[in-house]
């Protein structure tokens, strides 16, 4: 270890350092105190019964259940994580297995190429590309629909889970994937046997964070999903619905500051922010053990 | 089946969902260049009230100068603690190593409400300019200190031994031999702070921006409209407002927000290339 001569003149820049290092610690701890000192008085004004479990979403006429959008953000997730997934391992594989090696640095910047698209843009071809296809195809009255919304979704958490998949599949050891070629094993076999096995919890972690990004997503969301706040039927994935982010945007700008619709709001942020916050530690917890300190571009 | 014929049928049965994903891509720029014939001089320089987009470009401009010069100190302050003078993996750096990946996780929906109660209201700051950047530079302090982070940890341990040989202190150490040379990396960290607050929407519509608009803001206490609010005001208002706007309006912040992350990639991908230790 190098010793440093130490200046009287340095303390206040260490100071100052130690103070911008703490930042962000400040700002989490902020927001935490915030998030539940604004949404809490929702659960004695309304109830927690009528939030949580009450069916019907009508701020103007008093009535805050929010079931219809816990349900439809949901809904909304859950679809996306069934096309993106599937989607992002098989591309995944396909890039760290059988991609030549000079296309492979293209494949994944092309992927990357996704995340770098705004949101508003991509609720923009949504709304004006997306949603009139889907709205023909299945011959709908309006196409923002669950399944719009999950398609864009997909699109935007498909680098998510493209990068930090295809990271934990190059860590594999050579060595291994050799092994089993020696004793005759064919390249699925290899994938199959070898690959996803060991590499499955980073995988996993890529999903959780895949997760957390749709349940945030907001601007995109609204102009997809149809916003309509009442409880979805029939064939779920072609209803339109009223994602939690999408309503606290919606109804942000009439809530008056400390009033009932406004403390609702907040309750509504606070179990996104619960919920995000979790899976990030959750995520972190499997790739750290995973990784061992690497850390993936992916994640900010 | 033989295992050869088999991974042939498989090699396929991968490709197709790479070319699906690569066909999004190709499907989005394919849909903004639509927009290709709406941008013209006219269009980027008259006012939003004659059918240009003057005041967003500039809003954004507003809002993302203010975030950066507020979040770049900070972040680089912070790297700096944490790569070169916190002990490597105490906990302190762990937790707060912790905190800024949870930070990146939060949607941006929430820091737009929080920097709505905390900014705008309890600081009294309003719906302001000043506002937008604060509630930005929450969004953009992970990207800057991550960046930054990256950028020290690649400087080889020789350069601060030979300072310290020449009888420098720590911070003379860090402010004249390692910082100089790990500017090229919080440059890309910068430029992808940008991208990623130039885009953004969310945090920002209760926090900056509001529907009625009287021109530029004259102080950072008045409101700006951005790119990104505009476009949402705009299809939100659908049909009654022009799809043609709407086209030019995305293309444009497409086209700045794709600008920043290539000329990061640019930068990052010459000097790995380049400064080899």
């Amino acid at each position: 270890m190098v010793r440093w001569r130490v200046r009287i003149e340095d303390l206040p820049i260490k100071i100052m350092l130690l103070i911008s290092a703490s930042s962000s610690i400040i700002v989490l701890f902020l927001m935490t105190i915030f998030v539940l000192k604004e949404g809490l008085p929702a659960f004695w004004e309304v109830g927690l019964d009528e939030l949580l479990m009450g069916t019907r979403w009508a701020p103007y006429y008093g009535r805050y259940g929010a079931l219809p959008l816990i349900i439809g953000s949901v809904l909304i997730v859950m679809t996306t994580l069934m096309i993106s997934v599937p989607l992002g391992i098989s591309v995944s594989i396909y890039i760290s297995e059988w991609a030549p090696g000079w296309l492979k640095d293209p494949l994944k910047s092309m992927i990357e190429m996704l995340a770098a698209i705004p949101s508003i843009v991509y609720g923009f071809v949504g709304l004006m590309f997306i949603a009139p296809t889907i709205a023909e195809f299945f011959g709908l009255s309006s196409g923002q629909v669950v399944l719009t919304s999950a398609i864009v979704l997909t699109m935007m958490v498909l680098p998510t889970i493209v990068d930090i998949s295809t990271e934990v599949m190059f860590l594999v050891p050579k060595e291994w994937k050799e092994a089993a070629f020696a004793l005759g094993a064919g390249k699925w076999q290899v994938i199959e046997d070898v690959v996803l096995p060991t590499s499955k919890s980073g995988i996993v972690a890529a999903v959780i964070l895949a997760f957390g990004r749709a349940i945030g997503e907001t601007i995109a969301v609204l102009l997809t999903c149809g916003c309509v706040g009442a409880m979805p039927e029939g064939n779920v994935f072609l209803q339109p619905v009223y994602a939690i982010t999408a309503a606290i945007v919606v109804y942000m700008g009439e809530a008056e500051y400390g009033g009932t619709l406004y403390h609702v709001l907040y309750a509504l942020a606070a179990i996104l922010f619960m919920i995000t916050f979790v899976m990030n530690l959750l995520a972190d917890l499997i790739l750290r053990k995973m990784l061992g300190g690497v850390r993936s571009e992916a994640r900010i | 089946m033989r295992p050869e014929f088999k991974d042939k049928i498989m090699h396929v049965l991968f490709l197709v969902p790479t070319l699906i994903a690569a066909g999004m891509l190709v499907m989005m720029l394919a849909f903004m260049s639509e927009g290709i014939g709406q941008i013209s001089w006219r269009f980027l320089s008259s006012s939003i009230f004659e059918g240009g987009i003057f005041e967003p470009i500039m809003g954004t401009f507003f809002l993302f100068l203010g975030t950066v010069l507020i979040t770049m100190p900070i972040g680089i302050f912070a790297a700096i603690y944490l790569v070169e003078y916190a002990p490597r993996d105490s906990k302190f750096v762990r937790i707060v190593d912790q905190a800024i990946n949870n930070l990146a996780g939060v949607p941006s929906i929430v820091i737009g409400l929080f920097g709505y109660t905390f900014f705008c209201k309890i600081l009294g700051l309003g719906i302001s300019l000043v506002a937008g950047w604060l509630t930005l530079t929450l969004m953009m302090l992970p990207i800057m200190i991550r960046g930054t982070e990256e950028a020290l940890r690649m400087i080889p341990q020789s350069f601060r031994e030979a300072a310290m040989a020449l009888g420098a202190t720590k911070w003379e150490t860090v402010r004249d031999a390692v910082l100089p040379a790990a500017m090229p990396g919080i440059l890309t960290s910068i430029l992808l702070g940008v991208a990623r607050v130039a885009g953004e929407t969310a945090a920002i519509i209760f926090t900056a921006s509001v529907l009625t608009m009287k021109g530029l803001p004259r102080t950072p206490l008045e409101p700006v409209t951005s790119l990104t609010f505009y476009l949402f005001v705009l299809l939100v208002a659908i049909p009654k407002t022009s799809y043609k706007v709407a086209f030019g309006v995305a293309l444009v912040l497409f086209g700045i927000v794709f600008l920043f992350s290539a000329i990061a990639t640019v930068i990052r991908m010459y000097y790995r290339r380049k400064w080899k230790w």
